[in-house]
């Protein structure tokens, strides 16, 4: 186990974490505004992934395949919140917490039962991986990095430099505060839901490209997003793509040790360890708890 | 046919020491157990290996259930430590968990090829007769001692305690009374049920693999329970009934239906558990019964 | 100055750069009966949460009856004989009036699961006894009529009576009260304070926050003022609301 291993583990450890990150991104943003975790992104993912199938029908490329990812993916958000989560806003976080899991068991079985459960693989070029150091990489690899960058910087930089992502800013760091200086919720809400979508639709592609598209692959995406969420303090953007990249090293780096199928249970580990220690999450504001 | 419902009805009573249990959790207590079939698979491994290393079945039951007992315990301490939401989700992790093991660990659990020739209810326990009708009277025989236990804890000043905590815990604080101690008893205890139900379902189904664990099942109990009434033990029955028999029921359904493949149908399945955990919870948070609780 | 039952010394409290807190210091006799008045913002709530062990403060300490309570969380500062209320009642929605009573006994036996399963004798003579006393209790408070009724389904006035009720059930040396007038009928505001005026000649101390300064005014023989974090005056009610600085801070000086 040399060098090189160890630095092609972490490599892709960086580009699942980004992947991760993502959904880990959406899953805190609906979760600083909407309070509640929202167990459906996985799912949202999945079907982004199979959306993603028809970018070939628009045009080559990845790009192609991104972008129908992403509109279905924001497409099916936005829907959702009309009809389920904005009648259930005045309930217990729990309440939309269980619809969420009935949304995500709802969408991979319509998934499922008009698809089939077959795998499937986008039509890109297979190409050989280049050798970069002592790294081996994929040119999809590349790209993978490249979108996933690109989407978290255009996401941050609507949070933080748009009138909309501060309203929703105002609103995660303090709702009341923000229903009492008049912010008008729906807009936000739904601007809310579509990044979210637009998120979720994209790690769950970008998994397609570095795997295949399969129904299972977005509830599997959900245990390690939602640790990373917890990991970098739910409702904290900058955590959770943080908490993403953390828990995406850990599983890829720990396989040498526990094998291919205990890797998803690093995750869980590493959360729970983190959970012991701080019961907020790494990044929480303040710590006090009774 | 009456042998076909009777094999329905062994199924929807094992599932209901479950709905009991998670009743006692989530609707007298508040405590959110998103992990039940982890509990579930813990107490079918537990009764279906010992039974193979040779212990006698009116041993190896209550094994599962203690099995299933200490299991929650560390998690039940960690609920206490832990925000709602987060205790939720770690509880969905413990449970994929638990079932990545049980595939992982073959020389073991016999991975995912399974664990095939787990003794009969009706053998294992020597009871001559139809197996079936054996196994529908022994689980009618535990799903009556869970009420009479359910109905017991319930009525007792530790059930008003509970029910407190799950209305208000600060004001349970303000009493001078630790929520914390509550919490754990009732967490424990109702795993027990679960651990028991998973031992008495190795020993009726005869074989098990990890992909009978899947969080689905977890869902299945939540719906059961939500549908019946949160917080009514009469209505954990009635909802488990209803839920587990269409469940059941749709496995042999697709002999009737021409042209809906075995697959397909579990599809079926799998989407009328998501449609109604929504409507449920958008229209009928109380259940169609209405317990005392609900999840509004 | 009479034993002080509760004594607060130096609290502070700060949020973010902002101090709600600052050195707050007071001692509320035993058996007494003491109010705490102030303008929204004072900090009141703060005070409250922190004395009864809901909040950390940021320094200072809380004696209570001589022992210092300040580490203590709030289940145990009760078994010492605090009790409280809460400004929005926070009953048990799901029990009766009754249960919510017979829930707050201290010490009940029956919340052991192995006593419930295995000695069912001992506890039905327990719970006879405590439904004696809960029913004591709901004479005293008027709230017989509707002992079997949903707590949920109380007005907001019976609601505090409920809560006095469960906090009587604790066997409290001391009573704080967090509003107990705000959003109750002026009938029920005479009679609240006349059950508590009966509690306190029984010898159950009272420290009462409220905004309703009328009605506290005629209630306690000792009033604390309580303005933008600092105490700003205490003594009988009448020298206190006399005081110029009092009628600046709590009435805008318009009384």
């Amino acid at each position: 186990m040399g060098f090189s291993l160890f630095a092609n583990l972490a490599f892709n450890g960086l580009i699942t974490g980004l992947v991760v990150s993502l959904l880990a991104l959406s899953i805190t943003l609906v979760f600083g505004i909407a309070r509640f975790p929202n167990a459906a992104a996985g799912d949202v993912a999945t079907v982004g992934a199979f959306a993603g199938l028809l970018g070939p029908l628009a045009g080559g490329g990845t790009l192609w395949i991104i972008l129908c990812g992403m509109a279905a993916g924001a497409l099916l958000s936005v829907a959702f919140y009309f009809l389920l989560f904005r009648p259930l806003a005045g309930k217990s976080a729990v309440s939309s917490l269980i619809a969420s899991i009935g949304m995500a068991f709802f969408v991979r079985a319509a998934l499922t039962f008009f698809l089939g459960h077959d795998q499937r693989v986008y039509p890109l070029p297979i190409v050989r991986a280049m050798p970069v150091g002592p790294l081996r990489v994929q040119p999809t690899d590349i790209e993978i990095v490249v979108a996933a960058v690109l989407a978290l910087a255009a996401v941050f930089s609507i949070l933080h430099l748009t009138p909309i992502g501060k309203r929703m800013r105002a609103v995660a760091d303090n709702a009341e505060l923000a229903r009492v200086s008049g912010i008008r919720a729906n807009r936000v809400l739904v601007a809310m839901w579509l990044i979210a979508g637009l998120l979720a639709g994209l790690s769950g592609t970008l998994l397609g490209v570095k795997t295949v598209v399969s129904p299972e692959m977005g509830w599997d995406l959900l245990m390690p997003a939602f640790a990373a969420t917890i990991l970098g303090t739910i409702g904290n953007p900058v955590g959770a793509v943080l908490g993403g990249v953390l828990i995406g090293l850990a599983q890829e780096l720990s396989t040498p040790f526990v094998g291919f199928t205990y890797k998803l249970g690093v995750g869980f580990l590493v959360l729970l360890v983190t959970l012991l220690i701080r019961p907020q999450g790494l990044f929480a504001k303040n710590s006090l708890v009774r | 046919m009456l042998s076909y419902l009777l094999a329905v009805a062994v199924v929807a009573l094992i599932y209901s020491l479950m709905t009991l249990a998670l009743n006692l959790q989530f609707g007298f207590t508040g405590l959110i157990n998103f992990g039940v079939v982890g509990f579930f698979a813990i107490g079918a491994y537990t009764s279906a290996l010992l039974s193979q290393a040779g212990l006698p079945l009116e041993l190896t039951l209550p094994c599962a259930a203690l099995a299933a007992g200490l299991a929650a315990w560390p998690v039940a301490l960690l609920s206490l430590r832990l925000r709602i939401e987060y205790f939720a989700i770690v509880m969905l992790g413990y449970a994929e968990t638990i079932r990545l093991v049980i595939s992982q660990e073959e020389w073991l659990t016999g991975g995912v090829r399974g664990l095939p020739g787990i003794a009969s209810l009706s053998v294992g326990l020597g009871i001559p007769g139809d197996p079936t009708l054996v196994a529908f009277a022994l689980a009618l025989a535990c799903v009556v001692g869970a009420v009479l236990v359910s109905r017991r804890l319930v009525h007792s000043p530790f059930g008003r305690m509970i029910q407190a905590i799950r209305d208000d815990e600060d004001a349970v604080r303000a009493l001078g009374k630790s929520p914390g101690r509550f919490k754990v008893a009732v967490f424990v205890v109702s795993c027990l049920f679960v651990g028991l139900s998973g031992g008495l379902y190795a020993h009726y189904i005869t074989y098990l693999a990890p992909d009978q664990f899947g969080a689905l099942l977890t869902f299945y109990i939540w719906v059961a329970m939500i549908l019946g009434g949160a917080g009514s033990v009469g209505g954990a029955l009635v909802g488990s009934a209803i839920l587990l028999g269409f469940i059941e029921g749709s496995r042999f359904l697709h002999d009737l239906l021409p042209g809906v493949s075995a697959v397909e149908m579990s599809s079926v399945r799998l989407g009328v558990i998501g449609l109604s955990m929504m409507l449920l919870m958008r229209f009928r948070p109380q259940g169609l019964l209405g317990g005392k609780a609900g999840c509004g | 100055m009479a034993e002080a039952s509760l004594c607060v010394q130096g609290i502070r409290k700060h949020f973010g750069g902002v101090s709600v807190l600052e050195d707050v210091s007071f001692a509320a006799p035993a058996g007494g009966l003491s109010g705490m008045i102030g303008p929204n913002g004072a900090g009141k709530s703060t005070l409250f949460a922190i004395v009864t062990g809901f909040q950390a403060g940021d320094g200072g300490s809380v004696l209570f009856k001589g022992q210092d309570v300040t580490a203590l969380p709030t289940v145990q500062r009760v078994r010492l004989g605090m009790a409280r209320t809460f400004q929005v009642p926070r009953e048990f929605g799901s029990l009766t009036v009754r249960e919510n009573l017979m829930a707050a006994a201290p010490g009940q036996a029956g919340e052991k699961l192995r006593n419930v399963f295995f000695r069912p004798g001992w506890i039905r003579a327990e719970e006879a006894a405590i439904a004696a006393a809960a029913e004591e209790w709901l004479a005293f408070l008027n709230l017989e009529r509707v002992a079997d009724a949903p707590a949920s389904s109380l007005s907001g006035g019976q609601r505090k009576l409920l809560e006095l009720g469960r906090a009587l059930m604790v066997r409290p040396a001391m009573i704080l009260l967090d509003e107990p007038f705000a959003g109750v009928n002026p009938v029920l505001v005479g009679e609240i304070s006349e059950r508590i005026r009966e509690l306190s000649a029984k010898g159950i101390g009272f420290l009462i926050v409220e905004h309703n300064l009328a009605a506290l005014s005629r209630l306690v023989d000792r009033l604390f003022v309580l303005d933008r974090g600092r105490l700003l005056a205490e003594g009988a009610p009448a020298e206190v609301l006399a005081d110029a600085a009092v009628r600046e801070a709590y009435m805008g000086g318009s009384a």
